[in-house]
């Protein structure tokens, strides 16, 4: 087994390979190169960097239009199928609450009006990887990049010859080859301690909960999780893990079914995932 | 159509071991490489490091703390100059930053312009909470290493929970950047 982790996407990125005997500079290569393309989702998909592709997305007015890397063009149209398969439950442009808590930091103009709730398509995504801004709602993909950015390292290494391993974002992974990975998901009620140990194999599992983004403001209590119905935080404690075929449909399902907190929620055999509530 | 296997064990509590009296131990803790290994990945064409540790002057360290924007925190610097024969190829400086819940060892890795070229962790270690802002807690994992007997958690292959923040980690490089501007980039 070979273990890097690099900080990429505001969390730790960690990867673990079998690799024939153990030899890091030899694994390095692949694992360098998997980590590269996750550089690149970082870049690409930066809610802080206003050179980000998501960065001139915000900036851009109703209805003009800028072109975006086919990476980003790619996680927005997932990121419109959820939402529309979500009845709105999943939507990316929850950022002026998130900017209006402080879980993200303040750009363009700030966090518009108050958060009323009721989720509206705020783009459209064009075949030549053109978006165009149809409502004001700033965008941030911090609830499906991560797991974008896993499907991509696991393609990579897979394409270098790596027969086994498992990508980690924060929380929202995947696992390929046998013998299967071991994980833990945290207890809600106690975040440093492991709530259940899984065997996964070939599968991804993303994993959501408010437990380390909880903080007050203004003396209210917010987290980095937003129910989209009402336009609040969601605070009832428990956590999310779905399991899908992709990381990204992972992670972005986790959503839906924390606001919900429903694991038999309609949406999850559309993506043909599962999901389960500690 | 992939094939989804998933097996549900039954609940396992905590994954740690060897409590010492008075102590609790890490819940889940990660070593990745050693700060050996963590070179040969930064530099992988280097023939030699060489220790170049640093040692601040009361100048340098405001230098940092304007360019960073962040306390420069320490005087000395633990730092690594790679070498190709008699080139210098970049030097590689290792620290640790201490969050709410965790430690995490790192390594930067420097073009001879001082300029970041890579971030490696070495090792990540989660508390149960309280104790890890005290130093004995810390103490006990000064200089470990993987052979170290660090065992803890190695049988858990990953933590899947709601993302922690690595905003350490990114202050961590921001401030090493700043320090190899003010005291590793030729004059």
């Amino acid at each position: 087994m070979i273990r890097r982790a690099q900080p990429w996407l505001g969390t730790l990125v960690d990867i673990t390979i079998t690799a024939p005997d153990d030899d890091v500079v030899m694994a390095a290569r692949a694992i360098d190169a998997a980590f590269a393309v996750v550089g690149l989702v970082h870049r690409l998909m930066s809610f802080h960097d206003a050179a980000s592709d998501v960065g001139l997305i915000n900036q851009l007015a109703t209805g003009k239009d800028c072109r975006v890397d086919a990476h980003t063009a790619r996680v927005l149209r997932c990121a419109l199928l959820l939402q529309e398969a979500s009845g709105g439950l999943f939507d990316i442009a929850c950022a002026d609450a998130l900017m209006a808590w402080g879980q993200l930091p303040v750009v363009g103009n700030g966090a518009a009006a108050d958060a009323t709730g009721g989720s509206m398509v705020v783009l459209a995504v064009a075949e030549d990887n053109r978006v165009i801004r149809l409502r004001e709602g700033a965008i941030d993909l911090g609830g499906i990049a991560k797991g974008y950015a896993v499907d991509q390292a696991v393609d990579t290494l897979q394409a270098a010859g790596v027969t086994a391993g498992i990508v980690n974002a924060g929380g929202d992974l995947r696992t390929w080859g046998a013998p299967g990975m071991l994980v833990a998901i945290r207890d809600p009620d106690a975040p440093r301690r492991a709530g259940r140990m899984l065997q996964l194999q070939d599968c991804a599992l993303a994993t959501s909960a408010g437990y380390f983004s909880r903080r007050q403001v203004d003396g209210v209590d917010t987290c980095a999780l937003v129910d989209t119905r009402t336009g609040r935080p969601v605070l009832h404690g428990r956590s999310v893990s779905v399991m899908a075929p992709t990381c990204m449909l992972a992670d972005g399902l986790t959503k839906p079914i924390i606001a919900s907190v429903d694991p038999r929620h309609p949406v999850l055999a559309r993506f043909d995932a599962t999901a389960f509530v500690l | 159509m992939m094939n989804l296997r998933f097996h549900a064990m039954q609940p396992v509590l905590v994954l740690t071991a060897g409590v010492a009296a008075g102590m609790v131990a890490p819940a889940f803790a990660t070593q990745y490489l050693s700060v050996e290994q963590a070179q040969r990945v930064l530099f992988p064409d280097a023939t030699a490091f060489k220790d170049a540790g640093l040692q601040l002057s009361t100048e340098q360290m405001h230098a940092v703390e304007k360019l960073a924007g962040l306390p420069a925190r320490s005087v000395g610097w633990r730092v690594f100059a790679a070498y190709r024969d008699s080139t210098l190829l970049g030097h590689v400086v290792v620290d640790d930053v201490v969050g709410k819940y965790e430690l995490i060892g790192y390594a930067v890795a420097l073009s001879p312009q001082a300029v970041v070229q890579q971030v490696e962790i070495l090792s990540y270690r989660e508390s149960h909470g309280f104790e890890i802002r005290s130093p004995a807690w810390r103490r006990q994992f000064a200089g470990k290493t993987a052979q170290a007997g660090l065992a803890v958690g190695d049988g858990i292959a990953n933590i899947s929970g709601a993302t922690l923040s690595c905003t350490h980690v990114t202050d961590g490089v921001r401030r090493i950047a700043a320090v190899a501007q003010v005291a590793l980039k030729p004059a």
